[in-house]
């Protein structure tokens, strides 16, 4: 942090506050409910470190002035119910400004009512399901949608592998997975690739070789698989023990580290569509890296990046209401414009979605790197 | 119906093969659960979470401290047997001898079983643990050449187990003296002890049998579907008690037959009904039901004195 931007952020707090009656409180609370016990940890822990590692930078810079943020951290165990009491708990006992989470679309869809209803202004760092920010306008996320990244992942495996026929495998009785399977449809459709096959599996199961032989029995050109990470693993393992050996596309689910740590080999030239890689050029990101594995000694993945922008997100609002009401962050959200992020330049649309880039990736030695 | 699915040989033999498998891990299961049945009359609710431990006993021997996998299998079934035994002095005798009803030993049983996942989430977490490839080269054989029925190492591993244990569990209870007093047991706890069978002793050995059994199944489903989690008891719980059922309760060839045959009819279901993964449970179960129907004691169901 260097003087000369600290006290531009002096100058710059200064006049937010001569802007805005009220100063802003000595301490800010901003409710963070992610996943961090169970298989979707994955998620939840990696977005967490993002988060912290936002807040430090935050609070050391002075962005909001003499105010810090300071992070209410819960476990949603991607858990409906459990996502509904801990976004209660926050709201009504910590007073939380705002709340970053929940990790899963299901808890999502389950949770984000009750702060839509309380008038609390929460940002997704993860969910990507068709409908999150249509439960209402106080609902926002930094996750491109699915209908955001699909296609273009999609168009980038047409001009690589030219496939005719594909077959999608997907979790019947999980939010993510089924919305991301609709629109991996839809998209093949317009795309004109004949979808030969569908399979489903529910929460529990962990054979999946039956379900797979049956699309390979359909001689697939691709197979796209919608699936969070517990299943992914086995899911990817089995694909390749049976012996299918065409292209793999995975969704959003597939963008953890931790798929290509467990599936080894298995997850070899799979393709996924993500906002952010490690290799970014965004110069945001590569600051970030640097941060990041200076603190923590690893890597950080997609989801980091999206929980530590998400968080630089909703200080920016803060900074820009110049309050910490929770009406007032909503409000100076809905107007963020071009803001520098990790993600690049990232601004809301009308929908409270964001607009930013999508790159196809592929994991190649065990690496997401740019798929070509 | 996909018609052109069921002109595939091959994909029929692949499906008999994945269905005899999954249902051969019923099998397994279910032999030591119908054996403390067919004695004590009672559901030993604890075999569930049994059956877990003894897969995160082989799991830690094998994936962490690096053993082969026979000195695996031996350590899970003792590991059961060992466990058997501590639900039998802890959860069941202080009940037998105040002489509790059947009912009591059940709860006390559901008790021991959420005790025991909740100590195993305390200790392992609640994430996925999974063995290297060391533990079992999962790459499988095609019969045929490529493109023909495949079948894993982890399946033919467990086919083989089922039958082996089958036989020989049959073989101790006709012919050896032991076995001859477990069935006396089952037949009339109050007449064995008439003719100076110690009748605790007896209960100790079917315990110590029955959890070596779900110690070699929770080490075989740890194998085949590499997914070891405290909830994993929960999958095979339910289809367990109903492939005893089907079998006939207390019935050790009934066990396996009846894992066979709820293994093939959901791997069928999967593979040939539309829709299939959905509604397995569904369709399994209504087949059980109309199998009851038609044989209320089991396929291999007799009267109880001929139990266990």
């Amino acid at each position: 942090m260097s003087a000369k931007r600290s006290i531009l952020c002096a100058i710059a707090f200064a006049a937010a506050a001569v802007a805005s009656a009220a100063p802003l409180p000595a301490t800010i609370k901003i409710g963070v409910v992610e996943t961090l016990t169970g298989d979707n940890s994955a998620y939840g822990i990696s977005i967490r470190k993002g988060i912290e590692l936002a807040a430090e930078e935050i609070n050391a810079s002075k962005l909001l002035g003499s105010s810090q943020l300071a992070l209410v951290v819960a476990d949603d165990k991607a858990d409906k119910q459990e996502g509904i009491s801990v976004f209660t708990k926050l709201i009504n006992d910590e007073k939380v400004s705002a709340i970053i989470g929940p990790t899963l679309s299901g808890t999502a869809f389950a949770a984000d009512p009750v702060a839509q209803k309380a008038g609390v202004p929460v940002l997704g760092t993860s969910t990507t399901a068709v409908g999150i920010t249509a439960m209402g306008d106080f609902i926002f996320r930094d996750s491109l949608p699915q209908a955001a990244v699909i296609p273009g992942t999609l168009a980038a495996v047409i001009a690589k592998y030219k496939p005719q026929k594909a077959a999608l495998l997907f979790q019947a009785d999980q939010e993510y997975s089924k919305s991301e399977a609709d629109v991996f449809k839809a998209s093949l459709a317009k795309l004109n690739i004949q979808l030969v096959a569908t399979e489903s599996y529910s929460k529990g199961d962990s054979d999946f070789r039956t379900q797979l032989q049956k699309l390979f029995s359909k001689k697939p050109d691709i197979l796209v698989l919608c699936s969070l990470v517990g299943e992914a693993i086995p899911v990817l393992q089995q694909a390749r023990e049976i012996g299918i050996t065409v292209p793999i596309v995975g969704g959003n689910g597939f963008n953890s580290p931790n798929v290509i740590k467990n599936a080894k080999e298995a997850a070899e030239g799979l393709i996924v569509g993500s906002s952010w890689f490690i290799d970014s050029v965004v110069p945001k990101s590569k600051a970030f890296v640097e941060a990041f594995r200076k603190k923590y000694g690893g890597d950080p993945d997609q989801f980091a990046s999206q929980g530590y922008s998400g968080l630089f997100i909703v200080a920016n609002a803060i900074k820009g209401s110049g309050s910490a009401d929770r009406t007032a962050i909503r409000d100076a959200l809905g107007k963020v414009k071009g803001l520098d992020t990790t993600l690049g330049s990232f601004s809301f649309d009308e929908n409270r979605d964001p607009v930013c880039q999508s790159v196809p990736l592929t994991v190649k030695d065990g690496k997401y790197v740019l798929f070509q | 119906m996909d018609l052109s699915l069921l002109a595939d040989p091959v994909f029929l033999a692949q499906n008999l093969v994945d269905g005899l498998s999954r249902g051969a891990l019923y099998g397994v299961y279910a032999m030591g659960f119908t054996l403390i049945f067919g004695v004590l009359d009672i559901l030993n609710l604890a075999h569930a979470a049994t059956f877990m431990w003894c897969a995160f006993v082989g799991w830690l021997i094998m994936a962490a401290g690096g053993a082969p996998l026979p000195l695996g299998l031996v350590a899970a079934m003792i590991a059961g047997a060992a466990i058997a035994l501590m639900l039998e002095f802890v959860a069941f005798r202080p009940l037998r001898r105040e002489g509790a009803d059947k009912l009591s030993s059940m709860i006390s049983s559901i008790g021991a079983s959420l005790i025991m996942v909740s100590v195993a989430e305390a200790v392992f977490g609640v994430q996925t643990r999974r063995f290297p490839n060391s533990v079992l080269n999962p790459k499988p054989f095609f019969i045929g050449g490529a493109g023909g029925v495949r079948i894993s190492r982890a399946q033919i591993l467990i086919l083989a187990a089922s039958v082996l244990l089958m036989v020989a569990l049959g073989l101790f209870i006709r012919k050896s003296r032991m076995g001859k007093a477990i069935r006396a047991v089952a037949a009339s706890q109050k007449a064995a002890r008439l003719l100076g069978i110690d009748v605790n002793s007896v209960i100790v050995v079917t315990f110590l049998v029955g959890g070596a059994l779900a110690g070699a199944a929770g080490i075989l489903v740890a194998l085949l579907t590499n997914n070891i989690v405290p909830g994993m008891g929960n999958q095979i719980e339910l289809r367990g008690l109903a492939v005893v059922i089907l079998g006939g309760m207390g019935n050790i060839e009934g066990a396996v037959v009846g894992g066979f045959l709820l293994g093939l009819v959901e791997t069928l279901t999967i593979a040939y009904v539309p829709g299939g993964s959905d509604i397995k449970d569904a369709i399994a179960f209504l087949i059980l039901f109309i199998i009851l129907l038609v044989k209320p004691n089991g396929i291999m169901g007799r009267g109880k004195a001929d139990r266990a």
